[in-house]
């Protein structure tokens, strides 16, 4: 207990060492099969600290420059999940690329180091208690995955990538100017005093100065806003998800926009405090979530390519947690359940997605007929996928958004529920649409049919899939505890 | 020593204004580079006079700002065959105007920023609020790539800039935090834009226009 206490850091640092040895490896396969080995003992680790701060409380070291509680510790659990399959999936994809594109040994260490510099980073956002090293943290993730992006290079990727960069540093500058204002709200600064720290700040909340803070917040809401995909900051997100192999749209969508949702979330007890009210938070969070879901929706009914579609569909996802979190207690509940099922159904989407691209060789939605037949497990996995993200009946997502609809009615945001439906109804319509078609449409001849699926392909698409199915009927009271732990942190629980 | 803050921010501003209207790209790298290195000396002159911490964070970002992001990037214009900004979205002498016109909101926006430790009269504030509008302004309004990275260099500068005038005394650990994601995303842009100019011949932003809808 007390060696862990002084060494979450140790959980930042484990992704690099596992990086360097990865490093070592000879050949391509070896580089990924070393990735894939060394990303679960990394997630034993983290989900091992995990469940300590599930049972035992947050846990502050190093002088309270980390500290992981509830709301962290479910966020480094996702991670994990999301990551461990990504780690496997990208050994099967790569084995199966075409040959040009086969990873050189130069490019897969290339791949390996960004993968578990990304990881590092990420844990740091997630563990540090500290709102400058966060958000250095947020920055590091644009710039370790940007190179993931183009990993084959192509003027399509390229484009993609430096709309990233440029789109993301930018946006997240200004997420800086947020944390810097929020630390000039507590007034004169006093000699010594841990100005960045989140406990600290949480910790006199009450007497910040109202007007900054709400500049403040208006700023991160904006930056880090634009790292997690927020209607209209989303510009870079579907050409990235597009543009990026498989696996790492994968991460992208299944966590790296949760991460900085994660930041938005970590200062939001913060400034309901120190406004006096929540009305004034919620209202913004609502408005962008709305706005989102909205426009997502506008541009999902026009999409034919199929990763763009369901990049789309992240940025409609991301406005329903954000609306979550403006509706209340029960709809930071929602929000986070919704997170979860949401980081789940889009690493299976993409991770099928990915691979019957390869298969027909393109992501055009149009061409993309037949896929249950052309192999049997992707084609179903895309099909049970998109059932699974639009929301219907026995999966999860469905649970959670009918959560966020009954904490909107609670809370009398009827115009809410109108829209939210209006939204994700269209989605619905939209995405039914392709799914069918796509699942059952008339198979291209050309197009081989395959069914030799290895054991670790059927494994991380049964685990996700049956996980959706069993939270979507039964909520185990640990999770439900764990959520409300969560939940708790955000509506400005204990520090 | 407060006085000398206020020169330097107002060697700041004016470094704004030659950037908005010159053309030549290692022009604007050297102006970018000037103001790193202006921006660098800020902790020096803090009110807690000078300490080895302040010492060390300037050396720090002179040497960053002021030596190795110019060579970077000059290797990077050179490689890419780059001379000039030809025909940005705004013309140069226009772009002048705007950029006085930024320069007069952030004197604005400096007075009605409800800052405890900054007093009315400074030129700290509106001198950092201008590098960062100018810096977004360089970004939106020019074409070649190169130039949108300077232009976020810029905007980092205000940025560094508006900490010091906001809050004095981030940690150490913090700012080379921040330094260091800053060189590392220079030196990213610069590998992009060398793929870029392979990859296509030019290395004009938007012309990067495929991705659609």
């Amino acid at each position: 207990m007390n060696f862990i206490e002084n060494t979450l850091w140790l959980l930042a640092v484990l992704p690099v060492l596992s990086g360097l040895l990865s490093l070592l490896m000879p050949s391509a396969r070896l580089v990924l099969a070393s990735t894939a080995a060394g990303v679960p003992v990394i997630a034993g680790m983290d989900l091992w600290v995990a469940v300590k701060i599930f049972m035992e409380g947050p846990m502050t070291s190093n002088g309270g420059w980390f500290r992981i509680d509830a709301l962290s510790a479910y966020h480094l659990a996702i991670m994990m999940i999301v990551f461990i399959l990504s780690s496997f999936y990208a050994v099967s994809y790569f084995r199966n690329e075409p040959a040009a594109l086969r990873l050189t040994p130069g490019s897969a260490r290339r791949f390996s180091a960004l993968w578990h510099g990304a990881l590092a980073a990420m844990t740091l956002v997630l563990i540090s208690n500290n709102l400058g090293i966060m958000w250095v943290g947020v920055e590091a993730t644009t710039l370790l995955t940007a190179f993931l992006i183009c990993l084959h290079i192509s003027t399509v990727s390229l484009e993609a990538t430096w709309k990233y960069l440029i789109v993301c540093s930018v946006g997240v500058a200004f997420a800086f100017m947020g944390v810097l204002l929020l630390a000039a709200s507590a007034g004169a600064p006093i000699a010594g005093a841990p100005l960045l720290q989140w406990t600290y700040l949480h910790g006199m909340a009450r007497i910040l100065d109202p007007r900054l803070v709400k500049l403040s917040f208006i700023f991160l809401l904006v930056g880090y806003g634009t790292k997690a995909g927020l209607a209209p900051m989303h510009s870079w997100l579907p050409d990235a998800h597009s543009q990026a192999p498989a696996p790492v749209s994968a991460i992208f969508s299944g966590f790296m926009l949760n991460m900085a949702l994660y930041c938005i979330m970590r200062h939001l007890p913060i400034v309901t405090q120190a406004v006096g009210n929540t009305a004034w938070t919620n209202n913004l969070l609502i408005f962008f979530g709305l706005f989102s879901i909205l426009i997502a929706a506008v541009f999902i009914l026009s999409q034919h390519d199929l990763k763009r579609f369901l990049a789309y569909c992240s940025v409609e996802h991301i406005g329903i947690i954000m609306l979550g979190l403006g509706l209340g207690p029960l709809g930071v509940f929602a929000a986070l359940f919704h997170t979860l099922n949401h980081s789940l159904s889009k690493t299976l989407v993409f991770f099928s997605a990915g691979r019957l691209g390869q298969i027909y060789g393109s992501h055009d939605m149009r061409s993309m007929k037949g896929t249950l037949r052309a192999n049997p497990i992707w084609g179903g996995v895309l099909f049970a996928g998109i059932l699974a993200l639009i929301g219907v009946a026995p999966f999860a997502i469905f649970m959670s958004e009918l959560i966020i609809l009954k904490a909107a009615a609670d809370t009398q945001k009827y115009f809410a529920i109108v829209l939210f439906l209006l939204g994700t109804g269209a989605v619905f319509v939209g995405a039914l649409r392709h799914a069918i078609d796509m699942a059952w449409g008339e198979k291209p001849e050309d197009i081989v049919s395959t069914s030799n699926n290895s054991l670790i392909e059927w494994m991380i698409v049964i685990v996700p899939l049956a996980l959706l199915l069993i939270l979507g009927v039964w909520m185990p009271a640990f999770f439900r505890n764990i959520l409300e732990l969560s939940a708790g942190m955000v509506t400005g629980g204990q520090p | 020593m407060h006085g000398m803050t206020e020169n330097i921010m107002a060697v700041l501003m004016l470094i704004n204004l030659a950037l908005a209207a010159s053309s030549r790209l290692t022009a604007c790298v050297g102006l970018v580079a000037m103001q790193g290195i202006v921006i660098g000396l800020l902790p020096l002159f803090s009110r807690e006079g000078i300490t080895t911490r302040g010492i060390f964070l300037a050396a720090f970002v002179v040497v960053l700002k002021g030596l190795i992001f110019p060579r970077l990037l000059t290797n990077t214009i050179r490689d890419a065959s780059v001379r000039r900004e030809i025909e940005p979205f705004v013309g140069y002498g226009f772009s002048l105007i705007i950029g006085t016109a930024l320069t007069v909101v952030s004197f604005w926006l400096g007075t009605r920023l409800p800052l405890p430790s900054s007093p009315a009269m400074s030129l700290v504030l509106p001198g950092a609020i201008g590098t960062i509008l100018i810096g977004l302004f360089l970004i939106v309004s020019r074409r070649k790539a190169v130039t949108q990275v300077l232009g976020y260099l810029v905007m980092e500068n205000g940025i560094a800039a508006f900490g010091l005038a906001v809050v004095s005394e981030i940690p150490l650990l913090i700012e080379l935090g921040i330094l260091l994601d800053a060189f590392v995303a220079i030196f990213v842009m610069a590998i992009m834009i060398y793929h870029i100019s392979r990859e296509f011949d030019h290395i004009d932003a938007d012309q990067l226009s495929t991705l659609k809808g």
